[in-house]
C-alpha cells in the first residue's frame, strides 16, 4: 500500500532503482480503476527523473493450461541468473478469475524459486478479470511501467485459442508453448492461430523421439502457412524439457539476443482502439475513427525532423476522452 | 471339547481352544533426540508393547541435515533428528534390533534409512537374514497428502525397486516399502478414494518391479508377498470394517489376475494400521479416547480382515505431541482388547452377514471403476503428475468440512453438545500437552558436529561421489547408500548427491476448480465486505497464503486459498516448503493485503519471527493471521510479535475465517 507520507516522486525514484516493494505499490495504483491521472503523472515523473530509462523487451509465453508454461519460466529464471549477470528481468503471470466470486488464485509463482532478497527478477500476478483475449485491462499499463525498469518484461497467458492475438499484440516477440503431439496443430491450424505467434515452443520434450516427430509435425505445418507469416520466413521452434533441462539455454540464448523491436505507435494505437471499443462500443469507435482521420492527429507521429514520433498513450486518451464528452454533451 | 465347538472357536488340530495371536502393539514415536528417543523406545518395551514405530522429525524426512538453516526451528518437533549412523547407535542403544519388528516412518529418505539400518547390523554382526520391519516409503501419498518427498515421482519410484531388488536378495523378512493410504484418509479421501487410490500405487510399484525385470518369477511372487499396506481406520466402523475386507479380496484379485501370483501367502493383503486422527477433535478432547476405541474395532473385530499391527493415536493429538502417559494410555486400550477381551478367540463373526457382504460389493465395484479410470490415465504416477488425485482428494475434503459447517456431520463436542464441564485430564501442571524442549537441538547437532569432524573425510567424499555417479548411470544405489552410511555421510548430503542427478520435485497444488459448498449467507455477507473492499480500493483484495517449514500437510492452506478466493479475494498461494522469506518476498511483489500462514508442526514462533524480521527488512507493514495447532499458551508471545488473528482446529468454519480477514484488512489506510 502507498501510504500516505510517501510521494510519487519518491516511489519512482526508488523503483527506477529497482526495489521491490515501490515497484509493486506503483503496480497496484495501475490496477485500479480510473487511473488515468495517476498514469499521467507516473509516466510524466519516470521521464522527468531519468529521460533515457530503459524501454525492456517484451515476451509474450502463451500457450494451453499443462503445457508447463510456468515451470519453463522458472528454469528461464534460473538460468537467467547465472546468463546475464548484469540484466533484470520482470514476469507478469496471468490467471484467469473465477466467473462466481470474481477471486482467482494465482499460483504461477510456485515454480519461480529465486535467491533472497534478489531484486533481478521481479514476479507478479495478476487476474484475468474474466477480460476475453487472456489479458486484464490494466496488463498493457503494467507492461509500459515495467518497461522502464527491466531489461525484459516476460507476460504468460493460459491461452486457448483466440487468446494468443491479445499477448501478441504487446510483445515484441511472442511464443507459443505446446506439448508434444498434444494433438494442439490440428487446432492451431483452425483457429489460424499459428499465423500469430514469432516463435514456437514445444515444451515436455523429455523424450527424443516424440520431441522430434513433434517438431517436425510443427515444421511442417508451419511450411504449409509460411506464405501468410509476417516475413514469409518460417520461424523458430524450440525443442524444451524442464525435467531434463534440454534446450532452454538456447531459448534464453535467443532471447537475450534478440533485437528486433515491434513498432510501439502501431502498438499505442491498437490497444487504444481496443480499450475504446471495450469502454464505449460502436459508438466510440464512431468517434475514434473521426479523430483519426484528422490531420492533428497525424501530426504527432511525424515529428518535425520526419522521423516517426513516439506517441504517447495518456495524452492521446486524454484527447479521445474530451472528445467524446464534448459528444455526449452536444448530443445532449 | 465337543466337535459342535469346532465351528465357532478357534482351535488347534487337537480340538483344543487356540486363539489367535494378538497383532504388534506399535506406538508411533519420537522425539527431541536420538537419546531421548532411544529411553522413551526402552520404556515403551518394558510396557509390553510389541514392535517400535519410529518418527523421524521433518528434517531428517525432507532430506536435510540439523544443521541446515531451513531444519532449525523443526529439529526434534515432529519425531527423532537422524543426521548419521552415530545417531542409530545411540538411538538403538541396548535395543536388540534382530529381536524388533521395526517400521520407519520414512519416505523421501527411506533409502537411507535402511542403509544406516544395515550399516549399523552389520557393525553389531547382525545377520540381515534376521533384521525384520518396514520402511513405509510410500511417495505417491506424500504427493498427494504429506509432502516429504524429495525427487520426480520417476526417480522416487525407481529408489523404490532398488529397495526391493536389494532386500529380496539381502534382507527376506524386510518389507521396502508398505503402501499408505492412511494419509489420503487424513487428507479427506473416502473409503471408495482410500480404496482405489491405495491399490493403484501398489500397481504403479509392481509395475515399475514387473518392468526393470530383476527378478525370475519366483522371487516376483516373493516380491508381491512383501508388499504391505498401512491404513486408516474411521469412526465409521462398520464401513471402514468393510472398506478393510474388500482391501483383502480385491488384492487377492489383483495379484492372481494382474501378476499371476501361485503361491496363495503371498497373495495375502498385509497391513498395518493407525487409527484416523483428522477426526479428533481440539474441542473436549477427552472423547477422542472412544473415537480411538470405536475406529479400532473397525480393524480388530474381524478376523478376515484384522490388521498385522496396531498404533493408536493419544487422546490428546489434536492439541499437541503426546506425553509418554498419553501414549502409554493407548497401548493400554490395546492391551485390554487384546488380552481381556474374547475377540481373538473366534473365527471371521461377520461371515455370511448380508450387511456386510452387501456393502464390501458395493465398495469393491465403485473402487474398480476408479482404479481403472486411473490405469486409462496411465497409471498412479501420471495421475499425481497431472494432479487428478490431489484435485479428487481436495474436493472430498471440502465436501467433508462443508458437513461439518452445515451440521450434516455430527461431531460431538465440536457442532453438537458443544456445552460441557472442562476435563480434569487438562489441569496439570503441564496443560495436559507435551513441548519439545528447545535446548534439545544442541545435543543433535553437537553429535552430528562430532561425527563429521571425526570421520574420514577423503572416505566420505568419495562415497557420496560414488552414490552421484551410480545414480547418473541408473545403478541401484543400495550398496553406494550402505558405504555412505558407513562412512558417516549425513543426511542432508545425502539427499543433496540425488538432488543433484534428479532435481527436485514440485507439485500441483490441487487447488484448481475446486468448489466449496458452503451456506450461503455466510459467503454473501463476506463477499459484500469483499466489494465494498474494491470499491473503497479499486481492486480486490490480495491474500498470499504460505505454506512456511516442512510440515507438508497443505490441506489446511488449500482450504483457505480455495474459500478466499471463492469469496472473492485475489489469492497469491505457492504450494510448500517455503522460507519465511519467500512468503513474504511474495506478498511484497504483489503488494498484498494481508498474509496468511499455515504452520502444523509447532514451529510457528520461530517462523513468525523470521517472517517479521523480513518484513522490516522491506518495510512492508503487511497484517499476518496464522492458522494451525497452535497451542493457546502461545497466543500471546504470536500477538506481541504482530500476529493478528490465530486460526486453530477450533475454527473449522472457512467462511468465519474469511470473515475476520476480511474485517483486519478493511480497516487498514486505503491506497493513496
Amino acid at each position: 500500500m502507498i501510504d500516505s507520507t510517501e510521494t510519487l516522486s519518491e516511489l519512482v525514484s526508488e523503483a527506477l532503482l529497482g526495489e521491490k516493494f515501490p515497484i509493486a505499490k506503483i503496480i497496484s495504483k495501475i490496477e485500479t480503476e480510473n487511473n488515468l491521472e495517476f498514469r499521467e503523472s507516473l509516466f510524466r515523473e519516470i521521464q522527468s527523473q531519468k529521460p533515457n530509462a530503459k524501454d525492456g523487451l517484451t515476451i509474450g509465453i502463451t500457450g494451453t493450461p499443462g503445457a508447463g508454461k510456468s515451470s519453463l519460466l522458472g528454469e528461464l529464471c534460473r538460468l537467467f541468473l547465472d546468463f546475464a549477470p548484469d540484466k533484470k528481468m520482470a514476469i507478469v503471470a496471468i490467471d484467469p478469475s473465477s466467473n462466481v466470486s470474481g477471486g482467482s488464485i494465482l499460483g504461477d509463482r510456485t515454480r519461480v524459486t529465486l535467491p533472497r532478497r534478489d531484486t533481478r527478477i521481479y514476479f507478479r500476478s495478476q487476474p484475468s478479470q474474466l477480460e476475453l483475449g487472456g489479458l486484464n485491462p490494466y496488463t498493457y499499463h503494467v507492461i509500459r511501467f515495467l518497461r522502464k525498469i527491466f531489461d525484459y518484461v516476460f507476460i504468460e497467458t493460459v491461452g486457448i485459442g483466440q487468446n494468443e492475438i491479445s499477448v501478441s499484440l504487446v510483445s515484441d516477440i511472442s511464443f507459443l508453448v505446446m506439448q508434444p503431439l498434444g494433438g494442439d496443430q490440428v487446432q492451431f491450424m483452425k483457429s489460424g492461430i499459428m499465423e500469430v505467434p514469432e516463435a514456437f515452443i514445444i515444451n515436455k520434450c523429455d523424450e527424443e523421439s516424440l520431441a522430434n516427430s513433434s517438431f517436425y509435425m510443427l515444421q511442417s505445418t508451419l511450411e504449409f502457412i509460411k506464405d501468410i507469416l509476417s516475413d514469409q520466413s518460417l520461424p523458430p521452434i524450440f525443442k524444451t524439457s524442464v525435467t531434463k533441462r534440454k534446450g532452454i539455454e538456447e531459448l534464453l540464448h535467443y532471447i537475450l539476443h534478440y533485437s528486433k523491436r515491434k513498432d510501439k505507435n502501431a502498438e499505442t494505437m491498437t490497444q487504444l482502439r481496443q480499450w475504446i471499443r471495450n469502454e464505449y462500443g460502436r459508438f466510440g469507435m464512431r468517434i475514434w475513427e473521426k479523430l483519426e482521420s484528422k490531420s492533428w492527429n497525424q501530426a504527432v507521429r511525424l515529428s518535425l525532423s520526419g522521423g516517426i514520433h513516439k506517441m504517447d498513450y495518456e495524452t492521446e486518451e486524454k484527447k479521445f476522452v474530451s472528445l467524446i464528452q464534448k459528444q455526449v454533451i452536444h448530443d445532449e | 471339547m465337543s466337535a459342535e465347538k469346532k465351528d465357532y472357536l478357534l482351535v488347534d488340530e487337537n480340538g483344543q481352544g487356540k486363539p489367535d495371536k494378538p497383532w504388534i502393539f506399535r506406538t508411533y514415536a519420537g522425539h527431541t533426540n536420538a537419546k531421548a528417543s532411544n529411553e522413551l523406545y526402552r520404556k515403551n518395551l518394558s510396557k509390553g508393547q510389541t514392535g517400535l514405530s519410529i518418527a523421524f522429525d521433518l528434517p531428517t524426512q525432507c532430506g536435510y541435515s540439523s544443521d541446515h538453516e531451513v531444519s532449525r526451528p523443526e529439529i526434534g518437533k515432529v519425531g527423532v533428528p537422524i543426521n548419521s549412523l552415530e545417531d542409530f547407535r545411540i538411538l538403538f542403544d541396548q535395543i536388540p534390533i534382530e529381536e524388533m519388528n521395526t517400521s520407519m516412518t520414512i519416505n523421501g529418505t527411506s533409502m537411507w534409512l535402511l542403509s544406516l539400518y544395515v550399516a549399523l547390523a552389520e557393525e553389531r554382526g547382525v545377520p540381515l537374514e534376521k533384521l525384520n520391519g518396514t520402511t513405509q516409503n510410500d511417495l505417491i501419498k506424500e504427493y498427494l497428502a504429506r509432502g516429504t518427498y524429495i525427487y520426480p515421482p520417476k526417480d522416487s519410484m525407481k529408489i523404490i525397486v532398488d529397495m526391493y531388488e536389494y532386500c529380496l536378495h539381502n534382507i527376506p523378512k524386510w518389507n521396502p516399502s508398505n503402501i499408505c493410504s492412511y494419509h489420503l484418509q487424513e487428507a479427506g479421501a473416502t473409503p471408495v478414494q482410500e480404496l482405489s487410490f491405495a491399490l493403484a500405487t501398489a500397481i504403479a510399484v509392481l509395475d515399475a518391479i514387473k518392468e526393470r525385470n530383476c527378478f525370475t518369477a519366483d522371487e516376483f511372487e516373493q516380491c508381491v508377498g512383501r508388499i504391505s499396506f498401512f491404513v486408516n481406520a474411521g469412526i465409521r466402523f462398520v464401513e471402514e470394517m468393510c472398506k478393510m475386507r474388500a482391501f483383502s479380496e480385491m488384492w487377492e484379485e489383483i495379484t492372481t489376475e494382474r501378476y499371476n501370483v501361485k503361491t496363495a501367502k503371498y497373495r495375502v493383503f498385509r497391513y498395518g494400521v493407525q487409527v484416523n486422527s483428522l477426526g479428533l477433535t481440539e474441542e473436549q478432547p477427552e472423547n477422542n479416547a472412544w473415537r480411538i476405541l470405536i475406529e479400532a474395532l473397525g480393524v480388530t473385530l474381524s478376523r478376515k480382515a484384522r490388521c498385522r499391527a496396531l498404533q493408536l493415536p493419544a487422546w490428546n493429538e489434536a492439541l499437541s505431541l503426546p506425553r509418554p502417559w498419553d501414549q502409554q494410555w493407548s497401548l493400554r486400550l490395546q492391551q485390554v482388547l487384546a488380552y481381556e477381551t474374547d475377540l481373538l478367540e473366534y473365527p471371521d463373526i461377520f461371515e455370511g452377514s448380508k450387511v456386510i457382504e452387501g456393502k464390501v460389493k458395493a465398495l469393491k465395484e465403485e473402487a474398480k471403476l476408479e482404479i481403472q479410470k486411473i490405469l486409462d490415465m496411465g497409471g498412479a504416477l501420471v495421475a499425481i503428475e497431472n494432479g487428478y488425485m490431489k484435485s479428487q482428494l481436495v474436493k472430498s475434503q471440502t465436501e467433508r468440512l462443508s458437513k461439518i459447517n452445515s451440521n450434516e456431520l455430527v461431531i460431538v463436542g465440536k457442532n453438537k453438545w458443544t456445552d460441557g464441564i472442562k476435563s480434569p485430564l487438562m489441569t496439570d501442571s503441564d496443560g495436559g500437552i507435551f513441548k519439545v524442549d528447545p535446548k534439545s537441538a544442541e545435543q543433535t547437532l553437537s553429535v552430528l558436529a562430532e561425527a563429521k569432524g571425526r570421520r574420514n573425510a577423503e572416505l566420505a567424499k568419495k562415497s557420496l561421489e560414488d552414490l552421484k555417479q551410480a545414480a547418473k548411470e541408473g545403478k541401484n544405489l543400495m550398496p553406494y547408500s550402505i558405504a555412505c552410511a558407513k562412512a558417516l555421510v549425513t543426511t542432508g548430503e545425502w539427499a543433496d548427491a540425488l538432488r543433484e542427478v534428479y532435481g527436485e520435485y514440485n507439485p500441483p497444488t490441487g487447488v484448481d476448480g475446486q468448489k466449496l459448498f458452503l451456506s450461503d449467507d455466510k459467503v454473501a455477507t463476506v463477499r459484500g465486505k469483499v466489494e465494498a473492499f474494491t470499491k473503497a480500493h479499486g481492486h480486490r483484495p490480495k491474500i498470499v497464503v504460505g505454506k512456511p517449514g516442512l510440515d507438508g500437510h497443505s490441506n489446511g492452506a488449500e482450504m483457505i486459498a480455495v474459500s478466499a478466493k471463492h469469496s472473492g479475494f485475489d489469492v497469491i498461494y505457492s504450494g510448500i516448503r517455503l522460507s519465511p522469506e519467500e512468503i513474504v518476498q511474495s506478498a511484497v511483489e504483489e503488494n498484498a493485503n494481508v498474509i496468511g500462514l499455515s504452520i502444523l508442526s509447532g514451529s510457528h514462533k520461530e517462523i513468525a519471527k523470521q517472517l517479521f524480521d523480513e518484513l522490516a527488512h522491506y518495510k512492508a507493514k503487511i497484517p499476518v493471521v496464522i492458522g494451525g495447532i497452535i497451542p493457546e499458551s502461545d497466543f500471546e508471545e504470536l500477538k506481541k510479535m504482530g500476529i493478528r488473528e490465530i486460526f486453530t482446529p477450533k475454527d473449522y468454519d472457512l467462511m468465519s475465517i474469511m470473515n475476520k480477514i476480511i474485517d483486519i484488512i478493511s480497516v487498514e489506510p486505503a491506497l493513496v
